[in-house]
């Protein structure tokens, strides 16, 4: 018998049932293709052309490169607005939704309704935010109505001035994105070993000490993919200071995404707006695999 | 495998083709087809318009008339689409302030253009064609005509007993308004974020625009830098009006005044009737820019309708857009109160249309306003001039950077 040596055919069921399979996954496909993969290739192109709207494009190889960290007087102080952002969210964020997550991880009465209640922000659309945050912070809103009435001291505008706006883009970023790493550290807290923590209580570890040596360490897989994705939100950040500020005071608060925008959709210069997209995946990038590269020395995955 | 590869990327293509490339050749329509985009952003601006494409499809019933709507936010998004893939409506609607950034899609009208289309000049209100022309060149005709006016309210100047603005008044006079007006409770002015709310009343003061005829930037014409330098001040040193909260408050001045927070804003005639029927009750009132040494100048500004440059069917297209800016179709919108338009003729409608304890003064607002107008003179990168200044104001009416300073910035930027 020879049959051994030879590859056995695959059954006619098989063949059938692939091709279902592609025919299935072809309108995904296309979409993929011509949403994703389309626009992206697109944009790569574009960045080497003088590519407006409508007229003649023109191929001026690295010149948007160039233009943009030489000539153009918004992108460094975007970039920067950007940074200082991330630098001030990331951490705030992470570490307070962090320890909401630890309070309510206690067993104290209605933590459910409590987890909803920090969840909503999440889930409510930005522009609703916005809108009760600026009733707030205006000059005849709701907190300088309180500091002088109570206190008789005028505060600054906080949305008007260079140095607060910042400051308010972030508290209300913060406020905004707090219950979704929250219900992540959540669910990391319920998922801790009972062995280990019992271990460690056995051994007289109690408070602090019990939250930095074995908390930490044991959610320090979720914390780091807290911690990437924040930054990645964080670098494209954009309806907050869109909608909060409107990137001002001047340009105090307009960020990278925000400078996209207006070179894209508002000066219709897309080969710029496509340079400026690129610059930020690559930065994006360089963060996230320096994140990456540095976790073997925090994140712990083994229990 | 190669055979199944090959059916999923021939049935990738077919998606494709199918989803995204099905548009074509849609807007052009057919020969005798000619579809007509404006924006309506209800749907009695779009009953308006159905009406006003009704008149057009009765004078051409050779034609066959599409009207395609979207709200003023998306126009010019979906416009810019149309125009980048060749795909815009022969008969396209445009505004004064937004023309500058898409005369690359219409078609320049020559005199035989408007023989064709029936339009005579004179019979249009003087400076109406200035609306959509662009440094000279005329790119479309106006259905409508706008200025900027001084409106007030009413029942806070008399509480207050600050003068009441008044046709002829001048700075002096708006200024002892405004003074009079403020109060701990409101201010006495809303100061302006938005383009032609900030600078109507500098320009009107300066008696200059800040860009020459030709499209030169002219940001630092001293006597610009001046009136605007003293328009900040209303808020940093006569302290008649509050400063912006946020540079994203693109409305402030005019939500200050509809909501009863300043006594005075300055904004446009489309604005008119709203504020007349506004929500909170008050008695509203309106008066021409006031007037400076060299009289009061004001800008000139209104919305119409052009062609496309690659409109197939250019004569159908142009006859279309005469029958839309035609006796009937004027007299139509007049009428019904929607707009003031640019036809001489019918423009004693619209004061028709209002109510009649509105209407002498209205009418009388209107006539002084428009009697001393010049068309908008704009830069080609006139966007990105407004989109750098807007943020800017934030800060000049905070006290943190001086007028003279930020127009120095945008001309040094923006005027090479």
């Amino acid at each position: 018998m020879s049959i051994g040596t030879r590859t056995p055919r695959r059954g006619a069921l098989a063949r059938s049932e692939s091709r279902q399979a592609l025919g299935f996954v072809s309108p995904a496909l296309a979409g993929l293709a011509l949403f994703t993969i389309v626009p992206v290739v697109l944009s790569i192109v574009m960045g080497f052309f003088n590519w407006p709207t409508f007229g003649e494009k023109t191929f001026v190889g690295f010149d948007n490169y160039i233009k943009l960290f030489t000539d153009s007087p918004d992108f460094w102080p975007a970039l920067r607005n950007t940074f200082v952002f991330a630098i001030l969210y990331v951490p705030i964020s992470v570490a307070l939704s962090f320890l909401l997550a630890l309070s309510l991880h206690s067993r104290i009465r209605g933590r459910g309704a409590l987890r909803v209640l920090f969840f909503i922000p999440v889930v409510t659309p930005m522009v609703a935010n916005v809108l009760v945050w600026k009733m707030m912070l205006q000059p005849q809103g709701l907190i300088n109505g309180i500091s002088q009435s109570w206190f008789g001291i005028e505060l600054p505008n906080f949305l008007a001035d260079p140095q607060w706006a910042m400051i308010m883009v972030v508290l209300m970023s913060v406020w905004a994105g707090l219950g979704y790493n929250m219900l992540i550290f959540s669910a990391a807290l319920e998922q801790l070993p009972e062995s280990t923590v019992e271990a460690a209580r056995i051994d007289g570890a109690q408070g602090l000490r019990m939250i930095w040596s074995i908390t930490v360490p044991l959610v320090s897989p979720s914390i780091f993919f807290a911690s990437v994705m924040t930054m990645i939100t964080s670098m494209q950040v954009f309806a907050q200071p869109q909608l909060l500020t409107g990137g001002g005071p001047g340009n105090s608060t307009q960020p990278i995404v925000q400078f996209i925008y207006n070179q894209g959709f508002k000066f219709q210069e897309l080969g710029l707006a496509a340079a400026a997209a690129w610059i930020l995946f690559a930065v994006i990038i360089a963060i996230t695999a320096a994140q990456f590269s540095v976790q073997k020395k925090w994140v712990h995955y083994e229990h | 495998m190669k055979k199944m590869y090959i059916a999923a990327a021939v049935a990738a293509s077919a998606a494709l083709v199918l989803s995204g490339c099905s548009t074509g050749d849609a807007a052009s329509g057919g020969s005798d087809t000619i579809v007509v985009d404006m924006w309506a952003g209800s749907e009695d601006d779009t009953a308006a318009l159905e009406a006003q494409v009704a008149i057009a499809q009765e004078q051409n019933p050779d034609l066959k008339i599409e009207l395609r709507t979207a709200p003023w936010g998306d126009f010019f998004t979906k416009l810019t689409t149309n125009m980048a893939s060749g795909n815009m409506a022969c008969v396209t609607g445009m505004n004064s302030g937004m023309l500058s950034s898409y005369t690359a899609g219409f078609a320049q009208l020559t005199e035989a253009d408007l023989k064709t289309a029936g339009i005579v000049a004179d019979e249009f209100a003087p400076g109406a064609f200035d609306i959509l022309s662009n440094k000279g060149d005329l790119y479309g005709v106006p259905f409508d005509m706008a200025t900027m006016l001084t409106y007030y309210n009413a029942d806070m100047l008399a509480e207050t007993g600050a003068p009441v603005p008044a046709v002829g008044w001048d700075f002096d006079d708006f200024e002892a308004t405004a003074k009079a007006a403020t109060t701990p409770e409101h201010a006495g002015f809303g100061i302006g974020m938005g383009g032609f709310q900030w600078q109507a009343l500098p320009i009107a003061k300066a008696g200059v625009q800040p860009v020459k005829q030709d499209g030169t930037l002219d940001l630092t014409n001293p006597a610009f830098v001046d009136a605007a330098t003293w328009y900040g001040e209303l808020v940093t040193e006569q302290n008649v009006a509050l400063p912006v909260a946020s540079a994203s408050d693109t409305g402030w001045g005019e939500n200050q005044y509809s909501s009863g927070m300043a006594a005075m804003a300055v904004d446009g005639t489309w604005n008119a009737v709203g504020y007349l029927d506004n929500d909170p009750g008050f008695e509203a009132g309106m008066a021409p820019l006031p007037a400076g040494p060299e009289g009061s100048l004001g800008l000139i500004l209104g919305s119409g309708f052009g062609i496309a440059q690659d409109c197939e069917n250019k004569e159908g297209a142009l006859k279309v857009l005469g029958s839309l800016l035609s006796v009937d179709s004027q007299d139509y919108i007049a009428s019904s109160g929607r707009s003031y338009p640019a036809r001489l003729s019918s423009q004693p409608l619209y004061f028709e249309s209002l109510a009649p304890e509105y209407r002498e003064q209205v009418e009388e607002a209107f006539t002084a306003a428009f009697s001393n107008v010049q068309g908008q003179y704009v830069s080609d990168n006139w966007s990105k001039v407004d989109t750098f200044v807007q943020p800017q104001l934030v800060s000049v009416y905070n006290g943190q950077e001086s007028m003279a300073n930020v127009l120095e910035t945008a001309q040094s930027q923006f005027g090479k």
